[in-house]
């Protein structure tokens, strides 16, 4: 039963990291970071009362406040003020290839753990594998920094469905890496309100 | 708990910077850094400590005295330094509060025994300088430290997936259970790598070194100089623990691999640098990529990464701290554009010169004696070719660095100032440069200081 829901989780979680890969507004991708985040708290939630872990319900309520409130209300009200990034015309990458490279991914992270991890008997560990890459993509195929930070954040929640099916972190641990990930949000946010990704070369930085 | 003293001051003085004594907060900040160097020499005579919580033994005690003493130097150093500066991101309170937090999280870290806590403090430090390392405000400034950030997280994500392998093959993250266990299995070696990785990202190391020039090449000069001395070694820590637990063949070669292109990479790198603190950054990918070497290496290696990095850390933080005099009257950050050092900035020109040999591994500075050893047991290890390849590219940094180093110190060209002044506070980086020429004169003590950790 666990896993069955596990993998539905899972499922959603990738859907929805696809779904960023084609949402040209910045504003829907943080909406769709904190769906995420809700159903990742909600599983977590769920976990925690099933299994009777108490560390694992305060995590999961953790992850509620932290990632699927206070983080998209903190980048939707800094993005708010910089209205001419709510929207990231030019990609990277096209939108159409962005998709097929997504997918593609999908199928790399079955075969990551097919070839490396098939041995400890956790076939669902494909699922926070592809999230993970589709994380990775979204930061190397998007110049807006709201969407690369969101391409973390997604990593971020991988790790969480990971450390989920292995075995669950020292509470002091997984709380440790919760605030890191507020504090990373909390500066990038600050350093996005005056930071302008258009800068074509700057002599400073080559080499 | 009194291992927690270096740490509980520098916290103190942010927290004093930032609230209760914010139009005093340059003092604070110096006697909370000056009260973490008393605490860290007094912890060198305390006993090695190891509970659920602490693993203190010879070695954290060496990087607590490495952080403090930086730590000192660079809020002295930054008290001068930031009068002459102007249209900072950060108040000079802001300043001084983060840069104490940020010592206070490694200082911490070092005291730890447990990887998953390690990583917390690790990825704490990103936050805490990036800020910092935005200070200048320019396009330039916010673009590094925004690649900092990323890409560094990033990087250590990778390096948390390391952590949560480690926990599920041995089911413990702390460092004094692990020791006592045989710790093997396919997953293990997967995590050792994931953690090489990882961490690798936030020491520098190829190929994931691409934040650190422009982070380093644009941070204020006090901070480029910590980064550089301190939190790179820092960031190397864990991977030092990684190795006194779990010693494989393989897991050896995959960081000397790493390492030996992080050599290759900042030497080459050097050659082709135009701006002097990117040339020093790559300087500092030479180093930790060789650090990584002799920590793969192990034993008398492990001792020359050691001696190695407790010279650097007062050399380049020196050299950092001087190139900062160099911006501030030059107003350039070419090297082409500084000629005849020596005449315009005597005290700076001179210690450049020095602080230059000494993070190349000049003799008889102690970096030499660190590099020799690591090279000695490459040789030892993977037979004369590679050995003599590394030594080939130490070479190289050392020619293109020192070349470049004596051009705008020594050459005559010397373009009319109006008015070079060093700064008061040069006495910092002079004396730096200096503790870092005696090192050598305490290596045998520090041998049987440290003898226990390298076995």
């Amino acid at each position: 039963m666990e896993k069955e829901i596990f993998a539905l989780v899972g499922f959603w979680e990738i859907i929805l990291s696809i779904f960023m890969q084609w949402q040209a507004y910045t504003i829907s991708n943080i909406k769709t970071f904190s769906v995420q985040s809700w159903i990742l708290g909600i599983f977590l939630l769920w976990a925690g009362v099933f299994h009777g872990f108490t560390a694992l319900i305060i995590l999961a309520l953790l992850t509620i406040i932290t990632r699927a409130i206070a983080m998209p209300l903190y980048l939707g009200n800094t993005i708010r003020k910089q209205i001419y990034r709510a929207r990231e015309n030019k990609h990277r990458i096209s939108t159409g290839l962005s998709i097929l490279i997504s997918l593609l991914l999908a199928v790399f992270g079955y075969l990551v753990y097919y070839l490396i991890l098939a041995g400890y008997g956790q076939s669902l560990v494909s699922i926070p594998i592809t999230l993970m890459l589709q994380g990775a993509f979204l930061i190397v195929s998007r110049s807006n920094a709201y969407s690369q930070l969101i391409g973390y954040l997604v990593m971020e929640n991988s790790m969480f469905l990971l450390s989920f099916l292995f075995s669950e972190l020292p509470f002091i641990v997984e709380a440790g890496i919760i605030l890191d990930v507020l504090g990373v949000v909390v500066v990038a946010g600050l350093l996005m309100r005056v930071r302008d990704e258009d800068i074509e070369k700057e002599e400073e930085l080559l080499g | 708990m009194i291992y927690l003293l270096p740490s509980i001051s520098a916290t103190l003085g942010a927290i004093l910077s930032f609230s209760l004594f914010r139009s005093k907060h340059k003092e604070a900040s110096v006697l909370a850094s000056f009260l973490a160097l008393v605490f860290s020499i007094f912890l060198l005579f305390e006993p090695d400590r190891f509970t659920a919580f602490f693993y203190v033994d010879s070695l954290s005690k060496i990087f607590l005295l490495m952080i403090s003493s930086v730590y000192l130097g660079v809020v002295i150093f930054s008290i001068g330094y930031l009068e002459h500066s102007h249209g900072h991101l950060v108040k000079s309170c802001q300043y001084f509060s983060l840069l104490d937090i940020f010592v206070g999280i490694m200082l911490f870290s070092v005291t730890l025994n447990n990887f998953g806590l390690f990583w917390v403090s690790i990825e704490a430090t990103t936050f805490a300088t990036a800020l910092l390392v935005a200070s200048e405000n320019d396009i330039a400034a916010l673009e590094a430290a925004w690649r900092y950030i990323m890409i560094v997280s990033v990087g250590l994500t990778i390096g948390l997936v390391g952590t949560l392998f480690l926990y599920s093959s041995a089911h413990t993250l702390s460092i004094t259970d692990l020791l006592s266990r045989q710790n093997q299995g396919s997953l293990f070696f997967l995590s050792g790598m994931l953690l090489v990785i990882g961490y690798g990202t936030k020491i520098g190391i190829f190929p994931m070194y691409t934040w650190l020039p422009d982070a380093h090449g644009k941070a204020p000069a006090p901070i480029s100089a910590i980064f550089s001395a301190v939190l790179l070694p820092v960031s190397l820590y864990p991977l030092i623990r990684f190795f006194e637990v779990y010693q494989d063949p393989s897991l050896s070669k995959f960081a000397f691999v790493l390492g030996f292109l992080s050599v290759m990479t900042g030497s080459i790198m050097t050659l082709n640098q135009r701006l002097y603190k990117r040339l020093f950054a790559y300087s500092s990918v030479e180093n930790m990529g060789l650090s990584l070497i002799g920590v793969s290496l192990g034993s008398y290696a492990l001792f020359g990464t050691i001696v190695l990095i407790f010279t650097h850390a007062f050399a380049k933080s020196g050299v950092f701290m001087l190139t900062g005099n160099m911006l501030h009257e030059l107003k350039t950050r070419k090297i082409e554009d500084v000629k005849g050092l020596i005449k315009i900035m005597p005290k700076t020109g001179l210690f450049l010169f020095f602080g230059a040999l000494a993070v190349t591994g000049t003799p008889p500075f102690a970096t030499f004696f660190g590099e020799l050893l690591i090279v000695s047991k490459t040789i030892n290890y993977y037979g004369w070719i590679v050995g003599v390849a590394l030594f080939f590219f130490l070479m190289c940094g050392f020619l293109f660095i020192n070349y470049r180093v004596i051009n705008m110190v020594f050459n005559d060209e010397t373009k009319p100032v109006s008015s070079a002044k060093e700064s008061p506070f040069t006495f910092v980086p002079v004396i730096f440069i200096t503790l870092a020429a005696f090192v050598i004169l305490i290596v045998p003590i520090f041998y049987r200081f440290i003898e226990g950790v390298i076995k």
